[in-house]
């Protein structure tokens, strides 16, 4: 008897895998997934073009742009948290303490160890935020992997901790203060007005370094092996192990990008601001947890895009604007911003239900 | 007989379709009671979502559905699970549904505990209960253990007793042997045919065509969704029935098996795991697959974790060509080019992610993270598993959570065979996959082995050990007990190597 090839592979198959048109349902269904954000942002900008005069015009556009960016540079950062089955409350705190330390460094001399510092040229100061915002994301992705302490609540731990710091760093005292502003250089670098105000050709920077974040984003998580990690990571913590990826150094890659992210948007912020403050972008760590929602990536990790997330911060930072636009009071632009929030999850859930996602 | 038996249910031109799928095209099925009426059929011919259909967890698109009381047959239209049951229908389903972090008995009663006079909970009574349950099933678990710690073939058997403890009077089995060793299995088939006898219909899917003519009355085959028979089991063979199944004649089960045998490739020496395992030593070559039985826990699904780095706290000395290696993560073992399919299938596949993407997460180790995937080349594996393993339906975009049961086992095992492994732990490779697949596989795993790599085979399928493997080693309570040569040991011997009750004093 010679060495027999399977019957099976003599025949042909009983189903041919059927020509795979480049069209199928599946894409289709893919983009039905997005479609909940998709359809409200929509929406809303039909209804505000027409309830409003100056919503359409190029101003509004550019300050909806410059107001959306801080939310989706956390937003991508708080997706990639999300991804990975994690979530990261304390993006809002480290985006104030980076910013906080960097301004008060661009700003003033400090003696650290009786050695005088500063003030710092704009590149130092960026990067001495980038450094801050890492450091903050390895602090969380230790005490999450190697302290075994829930995600939720180490995050809000250094939540509170950052804030605190940052009110040290600052005295409690915007920067620039009146106090800091005489002394020496005493102002913010235009480079850091510039990020957060200005435009290019008209388009405003901090729009497009927030797009920007987003295209990089994207690729590396459809590129790369860390991008696929955390996918699996998120998708199923087991799979993920018994296939030989490290966990632990993933998420605390992940929560590391996510400090990063966070200190590029206190920067803009701050550049927006034309001042850092210890307790800026509070409420901010909510709002890139509702935007990722809102884009459609799912609470337990392993489902979502940061073309979602992206979706999800204009709905919330379109609907922000158009209220202001329409004389809302900020009590109701508060109770709307919530229900417009569980409206749009409500129905992404069911859609996901019905059509399956 | 025939003339005396009642009608339970009937189900008529049921027809179901999923995006992509026409997942059941007008289905007939029915089922007497006291009759086991086995169903049958590829994976993804759609024998589970028939059984969802009865079960209410999933809506037909049309079709009508009779179910027998004591008034006789009466036509249900909405079906839901809490419906079904209170109809008397349960269900074992093919995807494990207890709750892990609950205890064994809690899952059994889960949603009516026992209770006392004053309405709290009577903990005694339920795990008296629940142990009486499992005895009945011939196993003996602590009602107490959380769920998460037992092993799949007791949690299968929790399962069973779960849905036991309802007193179906129409009993769904969907792949309940799959994990199970022939001993617990003969168990089962005994209580089955005792459910039986008291007039329980049992509906029984199994890929083991083996088992069918041990308990099934009647089978009906599916495929690609139709019904293609329904007949008496005693008017079938199996090669009829392989026939039915795939559509085609399919005549060698096994391929014919190499003897090349090269270098020593695995070296284990006084492997032990505290309670587990016991100074477990073997050589394995280059090319050479071999075999290891045991009944349920006796380590043998240990002893495949340890070589792949899941049982970081073993002793004892583990050499990879001749070199000594300490496997402490996965990922030792994977760099060193070892490969695992591992028991617990849950454990394999990241369900929100395509085919291609699960086929090579056992890659995205090696390497740097910040690498840049080669999606196309991707594809291109994912393409070659899919028709080799006849993945069905051959969407690569599509979540795998949506693959039928054994076309997600194909994914996981395509995910080994694809990779460029020196050694490959295979641990039940062949669980939950139809005929037709099967016998790739071997080939698969003969190709394997002609290419050099050394195969570590965990089954509980004597007979596919006996075929495949170079030499079988058995193992009891942790420890090797008998070691065969091929061709030496029949099914009798493995079995008598296995068990207990102790021969020439291998007492502990
Ligand atoms: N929720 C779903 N969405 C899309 N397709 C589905 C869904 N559930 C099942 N299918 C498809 O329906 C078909 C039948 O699946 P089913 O689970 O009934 O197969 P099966 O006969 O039980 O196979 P197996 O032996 O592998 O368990 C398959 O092609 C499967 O991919
Ligand atoms: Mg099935």
């Amino acid at each position: 008897m010679k060495k027999k090839a399977s019957p099976l592979k003599q025949q042909p198959m009983m189903s041919p895998p059927m020509a795979r048109p480049r069209f199928n349902p599946e894409t289709l269904r893919r983009w039905a997934v997005q479609m909940g954000a998709l359809l409200a942002l929509l929406l809303l900008v039909g209804y505000l073009s027409l309830a409003s005069p100056h919503f359409l015009t190029p101003g509004n556009i550019a300050n909806v742009a410059r107001q959306t960016a801080v939310t989706t540079i956390l937003a991508a950062g708080q997706t990639f948290v999300i991804l990975s089955g994690g979530i990261d409350l304390s993006v809002a705190a480290t985006a104030g303490l980076s910013a906080s330390v960097a301004a008060v460094l661009m700003t003033s001399q400090v003696w650290i160890l009786g050695v005088p510092i500063g003030p710092v040229p704009f590149g130092v100061g960026m990067i001495i935020a980038m450094l801050v915002g890492l450091l903050v994301g390895l602090l969380n992705g230790l005490i999450i992997t190697k302290g075994r302490i829930p995600d939720f609540i180490a995050t809000l731990g250094t939540l509170t901790t950052m804030r605190g710091i940052a009110l040290l760093v600052t005295g409690g005292l915007p920067v620039p203060s009146h106090l800091t502003a005489t002394e020496l250089r005493g102002y913010l670098p235009p480079e850091l007005i510039w990020m957060g105000a200005g435009d290019v050709f008209g388009i405003p920077v901090a729009g497009l370094i927030a797009l920007g974040v987003i295209v990089v984003g994207w690729c590396i998580l459809r590129y790369t092996a860390f991008g696929r990690a955390i996918y699996a990571v998120g998708g199923n913590r087991e799979a993920a192990r018994v296939s030989g990826i490290n966990i632990d150094r993933t998420k605390i890659m992940v929560y590391m990008l996510s400090g990063l992210l966070a200190a590029l948007a206190g920067m803009v912020l701050t550049g927006r601001l034309n001042s850092a403050n210890a307790l800026m972008g509070e409420g901010e760590e909510l709002r890139s947890i509702a935007a990722t929602v809102i884009g459609g990536a799912n609470l337990f990790g392993g489902q979502g895009s940061l073309l979602g997330t992206l979706i999800g911060a204009l709905v919330i930072g379109v609907l922000g604007n158009g209220l202001n636009l329409l004389n809302v009071s900020a009590f109701w632009q508060r109770v709307i911003q919530g229900l417009v929030i569980i409206g749009v999850v409500i129905f992404d859930q069911w859609r996901r239900r019905r059509f399956g996602a | 007989m025939a003339e005396e038996r009642r009608l339970l249910l009937r189900m008529e031109q049921i027809d179901k379709r999923f995006p992509g799928v026409h997942a059941l095209d007008h289905v007939d099925f029915d089922l007497y009671e006291g009759e086991i009426h086995v169903l049958l059929g590829e994976n993804g011919a759609g024998k589970s979502t028939l059984m969802k259909i009865l079960s209410g967890a999933i809506s037909r698109d049309s079709g009508r559905i009779w179910i027998g009381g004591r008034e006789g047959l009466v036509e249900v239209s909405d079906l839901t699970p809490e419906r079904t049951r209170a109809l008397g229908i349960g269900m074992v389903y093919q995807e494990l549904s207890l709750v892990p972090y609950l205890s064994v008995a809690e899952n059994i009663f889960l949603g009516g505990l026992p209770r006392t006079r004053w309405g709290a909970v009577d903990w005694a009574q339920t795990y008296h209960r629940a142990w009486q349950r499992l005895q009945d099933l011939g196993v003996s678990i602590d009602p107490r253990a959380q769920v998460r710690e037992l092993s799949v073939a007791e949690q299968q058997l929790t399962e069973i007793a779960r849905v036991l403890e309802s007193h179906p009077r129409i009993l769904v089995l969907d792949e309940p042997t799959s994990a199970l060793s022939d001993t617990e299995r003969t168990r089962l088939f005994e209580l089955i045919r005792r459910l039986r006898d008291r007039g329980v219909g049992i509906i029984y899917i199994s890929h083991r065509l083996a088992e069918i003519p041990l308990i099934g009355d009647r089978v009906t085959v599916l495929r690609d969704g139709k019904r293609i028979a329904t007949l008496p089991v005693t008017e079938v063979d199996e090669d009829r029935l392989i026939q039915m199944v795939v559509g085609r004649k399919l005549t060698e089960q096994y391929p014919w098996r190499n003897n090349v045998r090269g270098e020593a490739l695995l070296r284990v020496e006084n492997l032990s795991l505290p309670g587990v395992l016991r100074n477990v030593s073997f050589t394995l070559h280059e090319g050479e697959i071999v075999g290891v039985f045991g009944l349920m826990g006796a380590g043998q699904n240990e002893l495949a974790r340890a070589l792949c780095g899941l049982e970081p706290r073993y002793t004892g000395r583990i050499f990879i060509a001749n070199q000594l290696i300490h496997l402490r993560h996965p990922w030792d073992a994977i760099r060193q080019g070892v490969g695992l399919l591992p028991r617990d299938r849950r454990d394999g596949l990241v369900p929100l992610l395509p085919i291609p993407p699960n086929i090579t997460l056992g890659q995205l180790c090696l390497g740097s993270p910040f690498r840049i995937l080669n999606l196309r080349q991707e594809i291109q594996i994912a393409n070659t598993y899919v028709e080799r393993l006849h993945i069905h339906p051959p969407i690569l975009n599509r979540p795998v959570f949506y693959l039928s049961g054994g076309n997600q086992q194909k994914v996981v095992l395509a995910r080994w065979l694809c990779s460029n492994v020196r050694l490959l732990v295979l641990d039940d490779p062949t669980r939950g996959i139809d005929v037709g697949a099967k016998a790739e596989v071997f080939t698969l795993m003969e190709e394997l082995s002609q290419r050099g790599v050394g195969i570590l085979f965990v089954s509980s399928e004597m007979e596919e050990l006996l075929a495949m493997a170079n030499r079988i080693l058995v193992l009891r309570q942790g420890q090797i007990s008998a070691e065969y040569q091929r061709g030496e040991a029949t099914e009798e011997d493995l079995l008598r190597s296995a068990s207990y009750e102790k021969s020439n004093g291998g007492s502990r």
